[in-house]
């Protein structure tokens, strides 16, 4: 055997010597900065998303400084300090202990991944550090008693009670019956998560689930699922999917001639603009959940709509409208609580009534937490996708008060 | 009992081209008696490279097939003449240069990741002349990129048998795989040889990248998917063994697209490692590999 | 002085420092980087014992990490066992599994060996993303098991502060160390030894190599596990996918070949060098230039493997020596 002490001897003091080195971590004299720390996946499957999310925050802080900052802490300008959580929560935890350690960030927000949001939280907890959720749809996020985390977006529980309204009101203005039902899912946190939930609905409205199935999301090849949902006949065809299986699966679809009648997202990979990109006509008749589409009636909303795709080059989704908005959240809740001592700003946000102002692009009517920290009034809408003027779009058609003016839904999307 | 059917037909051309990213392997596995941890990456070269030739000039992907493999045969042989030739060389007593292994590994690091830094990590997709037709055979439906890569993989096979068989190249490498030191006193230069058959493999992972692309997406981890059952498909098949590469395949996308029909497509994977590891046990030297190789 | 002495005195030196950092070093990020040094270093030198002493290349034993963690944590979640036995039970756990798969394997030679343990753990971990609950056990499947927060306590094995952790898997990383150079001058040792390089003569000598090699697998199997649980712990949150991927079992079995394999403190050294390369090229540089820590680590390896294969152990050991030697009076044989 060797004689590996000697080496590790010196190894050791050199990597002692090292780790002081970097001891001497950067020390930059903050001026008058409300820092935010932003974990958020910029590389990764999730990239996109993340991407997006980070350029509607900096919109939106962009705004907020240049209108004058939080004033009642003397015009102090919002830095956003960013961290890649590469979609892994384990990467998402130490990336948010750095944040509130290191970097003494003020706040949190992110993560977009359900799977990151929730182990991420619990730090901001265990630390005293506000947390707030634009988008993570995950229910026990905000379930578990945790006094220091916020959540903008809806809740999956939600969003199913959601989707499964819209098919009962569709069915009802149509006059058309629907009975056999299909699940397929993306067999990751999220995907699973929805699953559970459509099936407990699904049994409450009396439906027929002829089709339960998991699948991975990164599999080579889904026509293996497409024969099988082909064979089992559903009327309704319910989707989790991501961006890249979103786009295979409809391609497939198509491929496989397969045309239910009607099919039903839930976001996510459907929501994304390659999605769209990649699947053109096949995607048309395709329904999507989602927080916020570009045709939603509400001021402003067109407005900043076309500022963030002149900047950026396409249209906000439901997510960075959510991190858009989050960001007015915190400003308001800053500026109540004239402090940054993380105990007063978290009160101030457990008081938002934020019912004014440019977040108020948002499908519903304003930001209010509840007990456990969720919006209120948070909500959804259902969109179709549909050609106009030659090119697939989607256009908002549930609740049936924000349904695009002229657009009658197509229900069933095929026969 | 359509259903299976259907499922049936996709399996064998999903198999096909399963096997067609196992050849690659199963050569240099055959010749040079290494597990090439790098091969995944390989294939993902491939498939960028059919990514970016057909997005930025819009052929079409059969006239790709006669671009991709020739970069990438280039491509494979400097790879193993710079790199893994000196831990060959260094390695020569050695049966079974575990360091080569290692190796590969590295190369497969720095090649995925370098992708990662170039092209990001987004999944891109891109449509070709033949993405998404499809043709009816009788109640059935067969995808077109499918049944190109269906063919494809064939012909690949078929002409990889027969310079194996023919030329004197082919036969330099099957003169190596089966003895080396006897082939070396024939006066064969065995690190050539290497050389060649790396080249080759590579530029095989060349044509299964262009066959994979009009209907796939292609991002930097991409290799990893394909990498693991190419290798099972190779211990599957025997090691270096042609037909064995197309027979293992067969077998995994029969078994993906079957069983999926009768379970959740997520329990095929775990059933597709059990298969292998009791291969590995009842008989390691596959279908039709040769009981002294390991 | 003697070199004996040399060698004692900077040994006890290098303890003190390890013992002593965390006065200096108050940052909870800082001693969180060190905390998985120390986690890696651990979980190399556990890896060390099969994968150097027995001379075979297992390339999947983050496995047993995984196995580590969801038994101790699952016991913890439902039934209200402390960590500290969950983490046993773990350990024999894994051992018994290590078991199972050496017992066919390692009649394998090189390549197949490394092809079986990656089938054998992916193939787990497959089945644990698609099993919601074991009969009353709640595995979760790809979700992974988020432990609660709890009064820092010992028993608990949950602190509000890093420190404790630091000194648990310095503990850990000491144990193990001493373990590995206790099992290199016994007779196991020298089995193994006799068994990687000369097979035949070792079995001439009537050596069982084949249980050593199972023992030493049942004890690196148990170890591994109990960085599972110390993980979990100071976590409190894993899943499938990160916990017990390739990912993470390769890059164990790399940072032992980079400092060198078979010797003791080799993947300490691995770890040493090749961690804090990870940690600082992500937090810095991944902004810019994702997956370049990974291409660098690629880089290195093929580096080590091209000009070292024994890894960095040896020239470094080299270079003490010759310092050593320099200051120290000669006599006393080592």
């Amino acid at each position: 055997m060797k004689k590996g002490f000697s080496g590790s001897l010196l190894a050791g003091c050199a990597g002692a010597a090292l780790c002081a080195v970097f001891l001497a971590g950067p020390a930059f004299a903050a001026d008058k900065t409300i820092k935010i720390g932003n974990v958020e996946p910029l590389s990764g499957p999730s990239a996109s998303v993340g991407i997006q999310g980070k350029q509607a925050r900096e919109m939106a802080v962009e705004e907020i400084n240049a209108a004058g900052g939080i004033k009642s802490q003397g015009g102090a300008k919002l830095e956003l300090v960013y961290a890649d959580s590469k979609s892994d929560p384990t990467v998402g935890v130490t990336e948010t202990e750095r944040l509130i350690n290191t970097e003494k960030v003020n706040l949190v927000t992110g993560c977009w991944n359900s799977a990151v949001t929730y182990p991420a939280t619990q730090v901001a907890e265990r630390y005293g550090i506000p947390f707030v959720v634009p988008v993570a749809v995950r229910d026990t996020i905000t379930e578990r008693g945790f006094k220091y985390v916020f959540r903008v977006a809806a809740k999956d529980s939600w969003w199913v009670r959601d989707q499964f309204r819209f098919l009962k009101d569709m069915q009802d203005e149509t006059g058309v019956k629907l009975t056999k039902i299909a699940f397929l899912f993306e067999n990751g946190d999220w995907g699973t998560g929805f699953a559970e939930k459509w099936r407990e609905m699904a049994k409450k409205d009396g439906y027929e689930i002829v089709l339960d199935e998991p699948y991975p999301s990164t599999a080579t090849d889904l026509t293996p699922v497409v024969t099988k949902l082909k064979s089992a006949r559903p009327d309704i065809v319910m989707l989790v999917s991501n961006a890249a299986d979103a786009i295979l699966l409809t391609n497939t679809m198509a491929e496989m001639q397969l045309k239910p009648k009607v099919v039903l997202a839930s976001g996510g990979g459907h929501a994304d603009p390659k999605f769209l990109e990649n699947t053109d006509q096949n995607a048309l008749g395709i329904f999507d959940e989602v927080e916020w589409n570009t045709d939603v009636n509400k001021a402003g909303a067109k407005a900043a709509n076309e500022k963030f795709k002149k900047k950026y080059g396409y249209d906000l989704t439901g997510e960075s409208v959510d991190a858009y908005a989050a960001m007015y959240v915190i400003a308001d809740a800053l500026e109540r609580a004239a402090s940054t001592d993380p105990q007063k700003v978290r009160d101030a946000l457990a008081a938002t009534n934020l019912t004014a102002g440019p977040a108020m692009i948002v499908s519903y009517d304003g930001v209010q937490f509840d007990e456990t920290g969720q919006n209120k009034n948070a909500g959804i809408v259902i969109i179709q996708v549909a050609e106009i003027n030659g090119k697939p779009e989607r256009v908002t058609v549930w609740p049936k008060s924000a349904r695009r003016a002229g657009y009658t839904p197509a229900f069933p999307a095929n026969k | 009992m359509t259903a299976v059917i259907q499922a049936a037909l996709n399996g064998i051309m999903m198999g096909a081209m399963y096997g067609l990213t196992a050849l690659g392997l199963t050569l240099i596995f055959g010749v040079m008696k290494v597990v090439n941890f790098a091969h995944g990456s390989l294939l993902m070269v491939g498939m960028f490279s059919a990514y970016w030739l057909i997005r930025l000039t819009g052929i079409h992907p059969y006239l790709a097939l006669c671009i991709v493999p020739p970069i990438l045969f280039v491509f494979g042989y400097y790879l193993q003449d710079v790199v893994i030739k000196p831990v060959f060389k260094a390695e020569r007593q050695v049966r079974e240069p575990l360091t080569v292994i290692i190796v590969t590994t590295g190369v497969w690091y720095v090649l995925d990741n370098l992708a990662l830094m170039l092209f990001g990590a987004e999944y891109r997709t891109v449509r070709t002349a033949i993405s998404n037709k499809s043709f009816a055979l009788g109640e059935f439906i067969i995808s077109v990129p499918k049944f190109s890569g269906f063919v494809a993989a064939m012909l690949t096979a078929a002409g990889l048998a027969l310079f194996m068989r023919k030329t004197k190249t082919g036969m330099a490498l099957r003169a190596t795989s089966l003895d080396r030191e006897a082939a070396n006193l024939m006066g064969i230069d065995q690190y050539r040889v290497y050389n060649i058959a790396f080249g080759l493999g590579t530029a095989i992972a060349g044509i299964a990248g262009c066959v994979l692309i009009p209907f796939y997406y292609v991002y930097p981890s991409v290799g990893v998917v394909f990498d693991i059952r190419a290798f099972i498909i190779v211990v599957l098949g025997g090691l270096g063994s042609i037909p064995g590469a197309l027979l293992g395949g067969l077998v995994i996308g029969l078994i993906e697209s079957v069983f999926s029909q009768f379970m959740a497509s997520t329990w095929t994977e775990a059933i597709i490692y059990a298969i292998f590891l009791v291969i590995l046990f009842v008989k390691p030297s596959g279908f039709f590999g040769h009981k002294q190789d390991w | 002085m003697s070199r004996k002495q040399l060698d004692h005195t900077l040994l006890a030196l290098a303890a003190l420092v390890a013992f002593g950092l965390p006065l200096v070093v108050t940052s909870p990020t800082y001693l969180q980087i060190l905390i998985l040094l120390f986690f890696y270093a651990y979980l190399t030198t556990a890896w060390n014992l099969v994968g150097g002493f027995a001379g075979v290349l297992p390339l999947g034993h983050a496995v047993f990490v995984g196995i580590g963690a969801y038994t101790s944590s699952i016991l913890t979640l439902q039934y209200g066992v402390s960590p500290w036995i969950g983490m046993l039970v773990g350990g024999l756990i894994a051992a018994l599994v290590g078991v199972v798969i050496g017992l066919p394997t390692f009649r394998m030679r090189g390549a197949y060996f490394c092809l079986c343990t990656i089938a054998f753990a992916e193939g787990i971990r497959v089945m644990i993303e698609n099993i919601d609950a074991l009969g009353p056990l709640r595995i979760n499947g790809p979700r992974g098991l988020l432990i609660p927060l709890k009064d820092a306590s010992f028993w608990h094995y949950q602190f509000m502060s890093k420190e404790p952790y630091y000194y648990i898997i310095l503990t850990l990383l000491i144990l193990v160390l001493a373990l590995t150079w206790f099992i290199s001058r016994s007779k196991i040792g020298y089995y193994l030894a006799a068994g990687g390089e000369e097979p035949e003569a070792a079995a001439a000598l009537g050596i069982n190599v084949a249980n050593c090699k199972l023992l030493s697998m049942a004890l690196s199997c148990f170890l591994t596990a109990l960085a599972g649980t110390f993980y979990a712990q100071l976590m409190l949150y894993f899943y499938p996918k990160g916990l017990m991927g390739l990912d993470l079992s390769f890059e164990i079995a790399f940072i032992a070949l980079i400092g060198g394999r078979g010797a003791i403190a080799g993947p300490v050294i691995g770890a040493l060098v090749l961690r804090p390369l990870n940690e600082f090229t992500r937090i810095y540089l991944s902004d810019m230039l994702p997956g370049l820590h990974l291409v660098i680590f690629g880089l290195i390896l093929i580096l080590v493997m091209l000009y070292k294969p024994q890894g960095l152990t040896a020239p470094l050991a080299a270079l003490y020596d010759r310092l050593a030697r320099k200051i120290t009076v000669p006599g006393d044989a080592r």
